[in-house]
């Protein structure tokens, strides 16, 4: 049976969250405590900066939820009334949908980001080394990783950006095709214009030119991207050159104008140009996007975008939804064959006991045999047992599967006396 | 005609409708996977065409028999080289709904052509004759990319200009591609067409002895040729680009398209292929 007890970014607020990691941080063996609580067989834990969740397989759910929940509130020093506020526990398939939820992004700050099937993939890893783990997890987290990958690949949850500044990213490329070679101009100095600039360049973007009303400013910035810095007086000869223009200043009014625009297409050669304008209020006139070849986007522009990326997002989770409780319908089965399985192996090693003891029995007889022949009444003997195993076999996986099997189970364990 | 080549033939048709229904499709449920397997599918098509008019060329007494359904295979055959030669240098997959529907009407154009009629009478057959029709085709097709190129480049530049990319601005290749695509078009198409006329021409002063023939077709090309010249002056020299250049080839291509229409259907002309 699988529970999951843990706390995340919907429940907890980020001190909590904090304590709870530092106090887990420092306890090198958190896995080999957490196994020699009752009833854990298998175990692993999953931190990352908006959640702390351990998954486990176990003997029995709600006394585990509890032991587990209490092992948290220990180590993250909770008070009672934080741990039953932030901490959350799950049982069976609702652990095991709740865990591929999380696998998939479906439960992320950013729905669709891809950073958290790294980060399950390492908690896994860790557990794996540690032999914290078995059957019952291995196959878990195989199915979760294929249930992130289904997400991920039969819908488009993680296609579209969602920030403003990888928006901006995706319309260059749209724009440009590729982005290596290409050159930035980042007039003024925001944390957007960074993060944006960071992107461009982690796509191919090389050159760097950086331009502010202090030139002091601006290097310190140019340094950063190994790039060049200009006075604003330089504005109009670095126009010329860049490819994609982010603006984030505060000035009051307009830095690039539609005249200024106008010139420098003419000395590029009508090359295309993308501006970015971050700033509000707005850097470059808005009448420069009348231009041909010059594509105007400002803050408005890109969030618009994100928006409706957003909700482009919402709609594919809910196809989402459907593959994650197709996954867990079909972990859920093989969980509960897996009950029917320490009786079929025995009751397969009864029967082949019992096969071997035969042979035993019929060497005198069968040593004047052909080892043809005598490889051929084996052959005899070991098919006319598994078609007689064949079915209660296939009732006992079929009952663990529809019903509780414990009545079945219990029946073939006395009916072949396999407790003796 | 052999019923080998006309398998082959039939073949490729198969291939390039079945590509044209793909990346339309591509266009409508907005998936390029749709349209990089219909590429593969053209490709098999292309190759169809190709082993179809080699088989043609063997059975014939010359080795293009201008015939009207080799004529329109081979351009359908050229538009569809150039095009997937291309896909290895530039992501434009989706490209391919505008250009697979044209292979497919000369296809079936072709298709609809007796095969073994030669429209250019055998004392006019000669390595000139050859060599002014593949260029003046090879010429054309480029033309058509580069138009087909300009026409989704005014897609890409409505839907990123008015601030909605959507699934569609996503799905079409980049600006700068379809520009390069364009330039490039422009670029290899004026010098074979030039060619081509050239041969054309030399061939008219050998025969009839003038450069000159006042046909219809050959006045209409000609002004057609110093359309292209003039979009190729400005965007080599004035440094056009972009949108207005694509509404430029777009609107050449159109030019082209009526005049092509108008000399088949209102004149009589010695180009009589279509």
């Amino acid at each position: 049976m699988i529970v999951l007890v843990g706390l995340n970014h919907k429940t907890a607020p980020l001190a909590v969250r904090e304590r709870l990691f530092a106090g887990c941080q420092g306890e090198v063996n958190l896995l080999a405590e957490l196994l020699v609580i009752e009833g854990v067989r298998e175990i692993l834990h999953l931190s990352t900066c908006n959640r702390f969740e351990l998954v486990a397989s176990v003997d029995e759910t709600s006394k585990a939820v509890e032991a587990l929940k209490s092992f948290l509130a220990k180590y993250g020093s909770l008070s009672n009334d934080e741990a039953s506020s932030c901490l959350y526990g799950y049982r069976d398939d609702e652990a095991i949908k709740h865990l591929f939820r999380v696998t998939s992004s479906l439960d992320s700050l950013v729905m669709g980001e891809a950073q958290i099937l790294g980060q399950v993939k390492d908690a896994y890893r860790q557990a794996l080394m540690l032999n914290a783990t078995g059957i019952a997890l291995n196959r878990l987290m195989h199915r979760a990783f294929r249930t992130a990958k289904r997400v991920r690949t039969e819908t488009g949850i993680a296609a579209n950006p969602v920030s403003v500044s990888f928006a901006a990213v995706e319309l260059a490329k749209k724009i440009f095709g590729t982005l290596f070679g290409k050159k930035i101009l980042i007039i003024g100095a925001g944390e957007m214009a960074e993060l944006t600039c960071t992107h461009l360049i982690g796509n191919g973007a090389e050159d760097i030119i950086v331009a502010n009303r202090s030139l002091a400013q601006a290097e310190l910035l140019a340094e950063k991207y190994h790039g060049r810095a200009i006075g604003l007086t330089a504005l109009d000869e670095a126009l010329c050159d860049a490819d994609i223009v982010i603006s984030s200043t505060g000035a009051p009014s307009h830095i690039v104008t539609q005249d200024m625009v106008r010139q420098c297409l003419r000395k590029r050669k009508n090359r295309l140009l993308f501006l970015v304008d971050i700033a509000v209020p707005r850097d470059i006139d808005h009448a420069a996007d009348s231009i041909e070849n010059v594509y105007l986007y400002n803050i408005d522009n890109l969030q618009d975008i994100v928006d409706e990326n957003v909700k482009n997002r919402r709609r594919e989770a809910l196809k989402a939804e459907e593959i994650i409780k197709e996954e867990v319908a079909q972990y859920a089965n093989w969980l509960k064959e897996l009950k029917a399985v320490p009786t079929i192996v025995s009751l397969r090693g009864k029967a082949e006991g019992i096969v071997s003891a035969e042979l035993e029995k019929a060497r005198s007889w069968m040593g004047n045999l052909e080892n043809t022949d005598r490889e051929k009444v084996e052959a005899l003997m070991n098919s006319i047992v598994n078609k007689i195993l064949h079915a209660p076999v296939a009732v006992m996986k079929e009952e663990s599967v529809e019903f509780n099997s414990k009545d079945i189970v219990a029946a073939a364990r006395q009916l072949f006396r396999l407790d003796d | 005609m052999t019923s080998l080549e006309v398998n082959l033939f039939a073949l490729a048709l198969t291939c390039c409708a079945l590509a044209t229904v793909g990346y339309l499709l591509s266009l409508l449920v907005k998936k390029v996977v749709l349209a990089k397997r219909s590429t593969w599918i053209l490709a098999g098509g292309a190759l169809f065409l190709t082993f179809s008019l080699l088989v043609g060329a063997a059975n014939s007494s010359g080795w293009v028999n201008f015939g009207s359904r080799h004529f329109l295979s081979i351009y359908a055959w050229t538009i569809a080289g150039i095009y997937l030669g291309l896909q290895f240098k530039t992501k434009t997959r989706l490209l391919g709904a505008f250009i697979a529907p044209i292979i497919l009407l000369f296809l079936i154009a072709a298709a609809g052509q007796e095969s073994d009629k030669n429209l250019v009478p055998p004392q006019w057959q000669g390595w000139l004759t050859t060599f002014h029709l593949v260029l003046a085709i090879a010429g054309e097709a480029l033309f058509v990319l580069a138009s087909a190129a300009g026409a989704m480049f005014m897609i890409q530049n409505n839907l990123l200009k008015n601030k909605k990319p959507g699934k569609m601005g996503r799905l079409l290749p980049s600006l700068s591609d379809l520009d390069w695509i364009n330039h490039l078009g422009l670029l290899w198409g004026f010098p074979l067409l030039t060619l081509g006329m050239m041969g054309g021409a030399v061939y008219a002063a050998f025969v009839w002895g003038g450069f000159w023939p006042a046909d219809p077709k050959v006045i209409w090309s000609f002004a057609i040729w110093i359309v292209y010249g003039f979009l190729l002056h400005q965007r080599l020299a004035i440094g056009w680009k972009g949108s207005r250049m694509a509404v430029l080839s777009c609107s050449a291509f159109l030019l082209f398209l009526l005049s092509a229409l108008v000399i088949r259907y209102c004149f009589s002309t010695v180009h009589n292929f279509i």
